[in-house]
């Protein structure tokens, strides 16, 4: 049969018959094009047309109006530029502090330290929690009336809404929210990059004398470079595309969306209007998809020029 | 410090010269240790605080919540949690959760190695092509609205089969699987059929003992994703009595707003199945994470 490559074992005269292998192939490929593949092509599709969340509503093509009206209709596409221009300060934030962070935490806790093991298990916790779990945790912790973080303020003679408050410290604390919820992540990824280093390079350096922060320079940093490149990719473009915690945080509050929750506003009449807006959702999922594509093509690129710059 | 030292410093005068560089390393190194330990503890407060708030809020009544919330509870009691329990139809919940993630993840694993296996091989020809399919997934457009239209033209839309088969793929875990198994010779393929062993028997009964921790992470990480999704349920599921403890428990806190210490019973009900599979699988699940992250 043409699909089956002539030196393996399918088919030959002791090996398997072929019919079972490719019929037991085939429940997990097609569940998988059917699920994800064909869906994440169509989404383009749909992108140009006004369909809607009803079963059996009729579908047009409207071309390009959905980018037309999220990009270029003055008043009307603001929104939607605010929340790129939010998704992208959020990712910036997000990206720098959490990686620089996750890499404290990681050198901390790459020494010999008593109880580093119980450490490692606390701040790597929340990452399995998931999102209800964080942002309820954080929702009791940020109570604006006698919670804790409201007490730490009061120490310093400070009073804050928090979450309930003006959309830019709501906004913020998502970003601490998040980061603590994701540190975990990058912290384990650094670990893992840090347990590769040899030993050796650290022993011959410090022969010659070199200091702790000359170690962490010259060996430490160019000898993480594949965990800093990966850490550095995940967090982008986890960042530009994380959005559940704003909505267990916040909810659809005005001046604090994001592109990604604004898919899922307008899409299933979550937002200000109960209509299902799905074309339009579809474009805008495409535009924050064009988003991470670029960023992540030129992230990369940086990320290869290092590899070589270090690695050789 | 010992009498040794006490008299070597004293009497010898060259001694606390030769000591002295070994000594300000120890110092030095000490130091280091206790910032290091400061900057820990520090960290250590913001998550130990907001998971301690959350046990002592549980524990309290409503009405001693509302006059310290952050007070310690005096008056501990467990009717937190019989009655967000009772009241918030828990237990139904609990009970979907449940069924969603082990059926799905069974189903997606299942499936799974018999994918991974031959493409893994390169049984076929085009496995490199499927293997392609599965990784150009992870940079391809979010699939949610078109997939949206697909359970919903085909009659599943908030039904428990069409829900489940939400949960049926995960490229990265196949992609982690053909990984794995490409490790495994294939010298063991050659001898399993010349004995005339069946694909089936070979796959289960061979194959899959060998590559278990693969199969563990992969089946560890897609069931903690299944037992959090909270975006899938607010989609497809109206019917509360399919509900999923997360999409639960938002609807809980919606209904009893400022009720905290009913909601923090409940959040820690839901995380402690969590926090329980962690503690076993953590090796696993912080493998799954870290796979092919540092290889470069």
């Amino acid at each position: 049969m043409a699909i089956m490559n002539k030196n393996y074992l399918f088919g030959s005269t002791s090996g398997w018959k072929r019919l079972a292998p490719v019929m037991l192939l085939v429940p997990g490929v097609f569940l998988y094009i059917m699920i994800a593949l064909g869906p994440s092509l169509a989404t383009t599709v749909y992108s140009f047309t006004d369909a809607s969340g009803l079963r059996g509503a009729p579908v047009n093509w409207i071309g390009l109006d959905n980018y037309d009206e999220f990009l270029f209709q003055g008043a009307v596409s603001r929104d939607n530029i605010d929340a790129t221009l939010r998704t992208l300060r959020f990712s910036v934030l997000v990206t720098f502090i959490q990686f620089t962070l996750g890499l404290i935490l990681a050198l901390l806790l790459n020494q010999k330290l008593r109880g580093r093991t119980f450490f490692r298990t606390l701040f790597f916790i929340p990452v399995i929690l998931g999102v209800v779990i964080q942002g309820l945790m954080w929702k009791l912790f940020l109570q604006p009336r006698g919670g804790p973080m409201a007490t730490i303020f009061e120490w310093f003679g400070l009073q804050s809404e928090f979450l309930g408050g003006l959309p830019g410290p709501a906004f913020n604390w998502v970003i601490v929210v998040q980061i603590w919820a994701n540190v975990g992540v990058t912290m384990v990824i650094f670990l893992a990059g840090m347990q590769t280093i040899n030993t050796d390079l650290y022993e011959a350096a410090r022969i010659d004398g070199a200091g702790g922060w000359e170690l962490f320079r010259s060996i430490t940093w160019p000898q993480l470079t594949p965990a800093i490149n990966t850490n550095f990719l995940l967090n982008i473009v986890g960042s530009l595309q994380a959005w559940q915690l704003f909505l267990v945080l916040l909810g659809y509050k005005p001046g604090t969306q994001v592109l990604g929750y604004l898919v899922f506003a307008e899409g299933f009449g979550q937002g200000d209007s109960p209509s299902f807006r799905q074309g339009f959702a579809a474009a805008a999922s495409i535009v924050l998809f064009l988003l991470v594509l670029v960023i992540g093509f030129v992230a990369n690129k940086y990320v290869s020029w290092r590899e070589e710059r270090y690695m050789g | 410090m010992t009498q040794a030292t006490r008299m070597s410093e004293g009497i010898n005068p060259e001694a606390p010269r030769a000591l002295a560089e070994p000594t300000s390393v120890t110092v030095r190194s000490r130091q280091l240790k206790a910032l290091s330990y400061l900057v820990l503890s520090i960290f250590s407060i913001f998550y130990i605080w907001p998971l301690y708030m959350l046990v002592n809020t549980s524990l309290k009544s409503f009405t001693d919540y509302l006059r310290d919330p952050a007070g310690v509870a005096t008056d501990p009691s467990f009717a937190n949690f019989t009655e967000a329990w009772e009241l918030a139809n828990f237990p139904q919940y609990m009970t979907n959760s449940a069924i969603y993630t082990a059926s799905a993840t069974i189903i997606f694993v299942l499936t799974s190695l018999f994918v991974a296996f031959p493409i893994a091989r390169g049984y076929f020809r085009g496995s490199g092509a499927i293997l392609t399919m599965y990784v150009v997934a992870l940079f391809l457009p979010p699939a949610l609205i078109p997939q949206f239209q697909l359970i919903l033209n085909l009659g599943l839309y908030n039904t428990r089969p069409g829900f489940i088969l939400l949960f049926l793929i995960n490229p990265i875990g196949m992609i982690i699987l053909v990984n794995y198994i490409k490790s495994i010779p294939k010298e063991l393929d050659e001898s399993a059929a010349v004995d005339g062993a069946s694909y089936i028997t070979f796959v289960t009964k061979i194959i899959f003992p060998l590559i278990r921790p693969a199969v563990a992470t992969v089946t560890v990480l897609h069931a903690i994703g299944i037992w959090n999704e909270l975006i899938l349920p607010t989609i497809y599921l109206t019917n509360e009595d399919y509900f999923p403890i997360t999409r639960g428990l938002i609807v809980f806190e919606g209904v009893y707003g400022s009720n905290w210490p009913g909601i923090a019973a409940a959040v820690l009900m839901l995380m402690l199945p969590i926090l329980i599979l962690f503690m076993f699988l953590q090796r696993y699940i912080i493998g799954g994470l870290t796979a092919g992250a540092v290889k470069g």
